[in-house]
């Protein structure tokens, strides 16, 4: 904001002498070393909350040490395993209030462990609190095995045996012999995904759209249809066939299964399809516990979600995210930059003009929301009922644009953000001396050429971090998109393998989205908090990244150009 | 070309600004149209012996049953004959709706037996072409409830539940109810009970039943006296209470539901219409008279519409009224000519069909009777409510429910909100940007300020997750550290930096303008120290839990979600807005005036406060305005912060709901075109011009100061 502003250095005055302590707080000194506090209380504000959340978010990907925990639970005693997520103390008070029976505890704190247990089916719950004086005993088993299970969250044990089709296989090399089984499921689990993603749903896509032609057919009193029946009869063949090689592919996914002996000693079996990963974090060196950092982070990061979005990764949100975000700039920049020009190039300057500045201007501060429901009554209802009406008749009465999707999103925050191409594409033109303009005309370029060959050029510094900061602001924006468009689960991606390939009816997801829905509509809040905080990471990097770099752009460009503004 | 292309691009997208605003209002003007009454048509066809008039919801068809026991379904526009179907050959005495279904009636035939049957109106699709089959079909399989020369009777059905009242002519009421009745059985073994005449002297009285079948009404048609009887339990009705609907000065006339039957039109015998509900009252549920309306001349019939809280009151000189009791209007009059016998309205309340030596159709459109200034501003007494009341609560899953549009919680939560937003923010905030303009060392300035400029572009979903799921509940447990810190912070950097003053000028004189630096580690391990020790400082205070201590002690409620959490986390996202703006306004006053008065004599400070701030003043205001407008608007941070509960608390530790927060959450549920969608549609508006002024005010302000500043 003030990178032009002269040197202005009043911190270079004269403090005064050493004082007695009344004549110091007289001086006013000690008011000075107050509003030092409060940049003191901002700073540790922005970098406690930045530092949170990537510890946090961080954390969540690391193999943390299993511990074998045996406690007292009151009624009997009991051995879990699980990873220790969280230790806190609670005063004595609070803790009375919920067991008054135990005033033999000493201190004026408790202290407790929130443990993940896993294993939610057989031994719920899930992540359990555990009070520091009732644990017996604490154990780091080496042979612990975590798994990652495509349901259910994670399962914590030791191997027992690993069986084939319901017969023990194998009792020796357990755990070399499970990773070799686990590829082999993968790969057929990606097999399988790849028969229901290509074949199967291009075929319900060609369904769908042999319904259409007979609605359409309907609707011009045509209802001859014996062609669509025949078409739909082959269709019928080829799902059948892909459903059958779906169908054997599953089968040969439920071949193997594994029996996990869990801390309490009790024996369970979990099917190899379910599990997609497994590992032994006791027994892990540091360089293989940062690979597997590395693995989950990618995985988070190019995967679906499972479990109601609170495992499994963010691909969708942040693949929803970004198509959303170019669509906008794709939107934005033509009509920033040409409102820009209009008004500091071609509109006569005046108080009109001033005033739609000003306009413009306050524009960027009308809450997000507002043009959310703008958005939502005069795009999805109002342009988009009445593009159903026109186009689309014979879907009705399911809306195709009439609902809340992906286009209507970038309008309203193309419509949000432009404002800041504007103020900043403004910026940039005021900054061009009124000599380089005259020169080109002088040289006998005309207004069009100026314009294109010298204005705009020197602005591009200032277009493009208009931009950068439109795109940052629409990356983090939620409120809008939640009544145009974003949705908590997107069955497909807008772009895929059928025609039109860019689908901008579609509903879509968005990582701010997947925070707010996430952290607070999920139903088990314990397993979803690490997630929310590896996504609020992941959002903060994109839009500080993309801010930083709007800030570096803005300084590189200005600095090539300097010569000529001075 | 060009010119044409660029300046066409230009006013396009200035348009496209202006369309906002234009669309907003747009969508919220049908909402203050008036309401009117239009006579379509009169037809004169024999309607002597026509018992119950009544319509299908898409106002196709209108039925007429008449005494023989037939039903004629007549075209609505042309009043043709559709169809005439036969429902008993037993003539009918009277019909009425069974309570609260639309397309079902009970018939008393001339044996005295209530007989059930519905009006079905199947829409079937041939290809294209749609056509409405109407019908009529015996229910129960014909069985009937016979009831010895009943005086008045009324009946109630929901699902499987049947209950028929029936007033015997020695004043005794006979209660029957059917369970697990299916449509296609027999109706068999009701359980009965008897409510005991009222009073020794036999009275002239009438019966209706009430909401959800739990009560029975009882009116003393010539005094206005009413009995109030509770049925929720066939083997324990008792009579809850007695009353009057009649005044000293007004004499009772008649009596009409309100729709789900929780309230009562009453009219009187000189053009008073009163609104009774039941509600709370003193000595448990009663009726209590919660608004008026009066009209010149008497009113002699009311009937109420079907799916909303309004009603049209016709008066003795036959002009009806047509009124809204949740907002307390009379939309609009109509003159009927004389007292129509029988009228209805269509189930949408679109059209009016009456009844009397003709019969004739009206076209009502009254699409947002909800709305009134008191409605929105004003204490409203709703339905079942003790007192008057701001509640707003939009929707429910029950279709007879009063929608309740009060404005006032909204606003109030959001002036909750944005106040302890800049209780937070503001004073950090500036304090932050005096120092950062005017004594902060050259280099460190350089980073601070885009690193706080940095925090404005957070995401705010990330801070209202932190303060949702990390912060709220730290704060609940540490409630005395986050209060404490506030005072022993400032305190203890105080201390250090009295300290500092007694180094070596030469050691300290390095110091000035690394101040900011230096208060960091010492607010981290005093803050750290505080909060890690909270439960033996608040037991060193209180001797007990803070929160225990607020409830228990101080009586006040602490909801995890509150105001508190709003302000730190709200003002984290203001603070950076009004640094940047007010930091820019300090630094830019000119150097020749803080040198001017530093040569006069004036200590730092004072120059700050006496020439600095003063000229810089104004653009402090205009950032503090524009925080504010942001604060107003922030939608996130209150939607996972609070509760967004709509109550009206000042308490600090209670949530709120916010205008911004209330459109996210009952936005995508509205149906498109109500009143609740174009209230919130209203709110948004509100909204966007409250924020389009504050910016307008702190834009002009600030041109101001660039001006002055120029001119210095």
């Amino acid at each position: 904001m003030a990178t032009s502003e002269p040197p202005n250095d009043h911190s270079q005055w004269l403090r005064p002498q050493r004082l007695s302590i009344g004549r110091w707080w007289k001086s006013g000194e000690p008011l000075i070393w107050l509003n030092a506090t409060a940049v003191a209380v901002c700073i540790v504000a922005v970098l406690g909350l930045l530092g949170l959340i990537a510890v946090k978010g961080l954390a969540h990907f690391w193999p943390s040490d299993v511990l074998t925990i045996e406690y007292d639970r009151g009624f009997d005693q009991t051995k879990v395993a699980g990873e220790v997520v969280q230790r806190e103390s609670i005063s004595r008070g609070r803790f009375l209030e919920a067991y008054p029976d135990k005033s033999d505890i000493e201190g004026a704190t408790v202290a407790r462990w929130m443990v993940k247990s896993g294993n939610r089916r057989v031994n719920a719950p899930d992540f359990r609190w555990i009070f520091e004086h009732d644990i017996l005993s604490l154990e780091r088993e080496d042979e612990i095995v975590v798994f990652e299970r495509a349901e259910w969250g994670n399962a914590y044990g030791t191997l027992a045996t690993i069986n084939e089709t319901g017969k023990p296989a194998i009792t020796e090399s357990l755990w070399d012999e499970l990773q070799a089984r686990i590829k082999r499921t993968n790969q057929l689990r990606r097999q399988a995904e790849k028969i229901q993603n290509r074949f199967i749903e291009r075929i319900n896509h060609q369904f769908e759209k042999l319904r259409l032609q007979e609605r359409r057919r309907a609707l011009k009193g045509n209802y001859d249809i014996a062609d669509l029946n025949a078409q739909r009869e082959e269709l019928n063949d080829r799902y059948i066939h892909q459903e059958g090689r779906l169908r054997e592919v599953q089968s040969e996914m439920e071949r193997d299964s594994v029996e996990v002996r869990i801390a309490d000693g009790r024996i369970t079996t979990i099917q190899l399809s379910d599990i997609i990963r497994a590992w032994q974090p006791n027994s892990m060196s540091y360089l293989e516990k940062f690979g597997h950092w590395t693995a989950s982070m990618w995985i988070f990061l190019s995967e679906d979600s499972r479990e109601a979005n609170t495992e499994g990764g963010v691909f969708p949100a942040l693949f929803g995210t970004v198509l959303m975000v170019l669509l906008m700039s794709v939107m934005v920049t033509p009509f920033g930059v040409v409102a820009a020009l209009y008004l500091r190039e071609y509109a006569k300057q005046g108080p009109f003009v001033q005033l739609i500045r000003i306009a413009v201007n306050n524009l960027a501060g009308v809450p997000s929301i507002v043009y959310g429901v703008f958005g939502l009554g005069f795009f999805v209802y109002l342009i988009g009922g009445s593009i159903d009406d026109l186009f689309f008749k014979a879907a009705q009465p399911a809306p195709t644009f009439g609902t809340p999707g992906l286009i209507w999103a970038s309008l309203t925050l193309a419509l949000l953000t432009v404002p800041v191409v504007i103020v900043s594409t403004e910026e940039g033109l005021t900054r061009i001396p009124a000599a380089l303009r005259e020169g080109s005309l002088a040289l006998g370029a005309t207004k069009a050429e100026t314009m294109f060959k010298v204005i705009l050029p020197m602005a591009s510094p200032s277009i493009l971090t208009g931009i950068i900061l439109a795109i940052a602001r629409a990356a983090g924006e939620v409120a809008p998109l939640m009544l145009v468009g974003v949705v908590k689960l997107a069955p497909t991606l807008p772009i895929d393998g059928n025609f039109p390939f860019l689908h901008l009816d579609r509903k879509f997801m968005h990582l701010g989205f997947h925070i707010y829905d996430v952290g607070f509509q999920s139903p088990n809040v314990d397993a979803a908090r690490p997630l929310v905080f590896a996504t609020a990471l992941l959002l903060v990097v994109i839009i500080v990244g993309l801010n930083l770099s709007a800030i570096t752009l803005r300084n590189r460009l200005e600095a090539r150009y300097r010569g000529v503004l001075l | 070309m060009t010119r044409g292309v660029v300046a066409a691009g230009g006013v396009a997208v200035i348009c496209a600004i202006a369309l906002i605003m234009g669309y907003l209002v747009w969508v919220v003007v049908p909402m203050l149209m008036p309401a009117s009454i239009q006579h379509l048509q009169s037809n004169a066809f024999d309607v002597e012996d026509v018992l119950n008039v009544s319509s299908h919801d898409t106002f196709e068809s209108i039925e007429f049953i008449r005494s023989n026991g037939t039903v004629e379904f007549r075209d609505s526009e042309s009043l043709e004959v559709l169809k005439q179907t036969e429902i008993s050959p037993d003539p009918f005495l009277s019909v009425k709706h069974v309570f609260p279904n639309e397309d079902m009636f009970v018939a008393l035939t001339d044996k005295q037996e209530l007989l059930f049957f519905s009006l079905t109106h199947r829409v079937r699709f041939d290809g294209d072409v749609r056509s409405v089959e109407n019908d009529s079909e015996v229910l129960f399989e014909g069985s009937t409830v016979a009831l010895e020369d009943s005086e008045d009777y009324d009946v109630y059905r929901e699902d499987t539940r049947l209950l028929v009242a029936s007033l015997l002519p020695n004043g005794e009421i006979k209660v029957f109810e059917f369970d697990d009745i299916d449509n296609n059985f027999e109706l068999e073994d009701p359980r009965e009970a008897t409510v005991s005449t009222w009073g020794e002297t036999p009275r002239e009285t009438e019966i209706l039943l009430g909401p959800r079948g739990r009560w029975l009404y009882q009116f003393d048609s010539s005094t206005g006296e009413y009995r109030l009887v509770n049925t929720a339990s066939i083997r324990r009705v008792r009579v809850e209470a007695e009353g009057s609907f009649s005044s000293n000065r007004n004499r009772f006339a008649h009596v009409t539901p309100v729709l789900g039957r929780y309230s009562l039109l009453v009219a009187d015998d000189s053009g008073g219409l009163r609104h009774w509900s039941l509600g709370p009252s003193a000595n448990g549920t009663d009726f209590q008279l919660i608004r008026e309306f009066s009209y010149r001349s008497p009113i002699k019939k009311v009937i109420t519409e079907n799916r909303r809280k309004g009603f049209l009151a016709v008066d003795q000189a036959g002009t009806g009224h047509l009124g809204y009791t949740t907002s307390s209007r009379t939309l609009t009059s109509i003159s009927m000519g004389n007292v129509p016998r029988l009228i209805a309205f269509s189930p949408r309340a679109d059209r009016l069909v009456s009844v009397g030596e003709t019969t004739d159709v009206y076209k009502v459109s009254n699409k947002h009777p909800e709305v009134s200034w008191g409605a929105f501003w004003g204490r409203v007494w709703f339905e079942g409510y003790g007192e008057p009341e701001h509640t707003w609560q939009s929707s429910s899953a029950d279709t007879d429910f009063e929608p309740k549009f009060s404005l006032v919680p909204l606003l109030f939560g959001t002036i909750k909100a944005a106040f302890y937003t800049m209780l937070f923010a503001t004073p950090l905030a500036i304090m932050g940007a005096i120092y950062t303009a005017m004594f902060m060392s050259p280099a460190m300035r350089r980073w601070i300020k885009p690193g706080i400029e940095i925090m404005a572009a957070l995401p705010t979903v990330i801070l209202g997750f932190l303060a949702g799921l990390w912060l709220a509940p730290i704060v609940e447990s540490h409630l005395t550290s986050v209060f404490l810190v506030v005072f022993v912070l400032p305190i203890g950097v105080l201390i250090c930096a009295f300290l500092t003053t007694l180094l070596p000028n030469r050691v300290s004189g390095r110091f000035d303008g690394w101040f900011a630096a230096l208060s960091v580690p010492i607010l981290v391990v005093l803050a750290y120290f505080i909060f890690a020790n909270d439960a033996a400082i608040s037991h060193f205070f209180f001797g007990m839990d803070a929160k225990t201590w607020l409830y228990e002690e101080a009586g006040v409620d602490y909801d995890q979600r509150n105001a508190l959490v709003i302000g730190i986390a709200m003002g984290l996202a203001v603070i950076p807005v009004i640094f940047s703006i007010s930091e820019d306004a300090i630094y830019g006053v000119p150097q020749h005036l803080v040198r001017g008065s530093l040569a006069l004599g004036a200590t730092r400070w004072q120059t700050l406060v006496r020439v600095v701030l003063l000229t810089a003043s104004p653009g402090i205001f205009s950032a503090v305005m524009i925080g504010l407008g942001r604060a107003v608007g922030e939608t996130m941070i209150v939607l996972m912060a609070t509760g967004n509960t709509p109550i009206m608390d000042v308490n600090i530790f209670e949530g709120m709901r916010t205008f911004a927060a209330n459109i996210a959450v009952e936005m995508p549920e509205s149906e498109v075109g109500s009143t609740h969608f174009r209230i919130l549609f209203l709110t948004a508006f509100v909204l966007f011009v409250l924020t389009f002024a504050l910016n307008t005010i702190a834009e002009v302000v600030r041109q101001k100061l660039r001006k002055r500043y120029g001119n210095l």
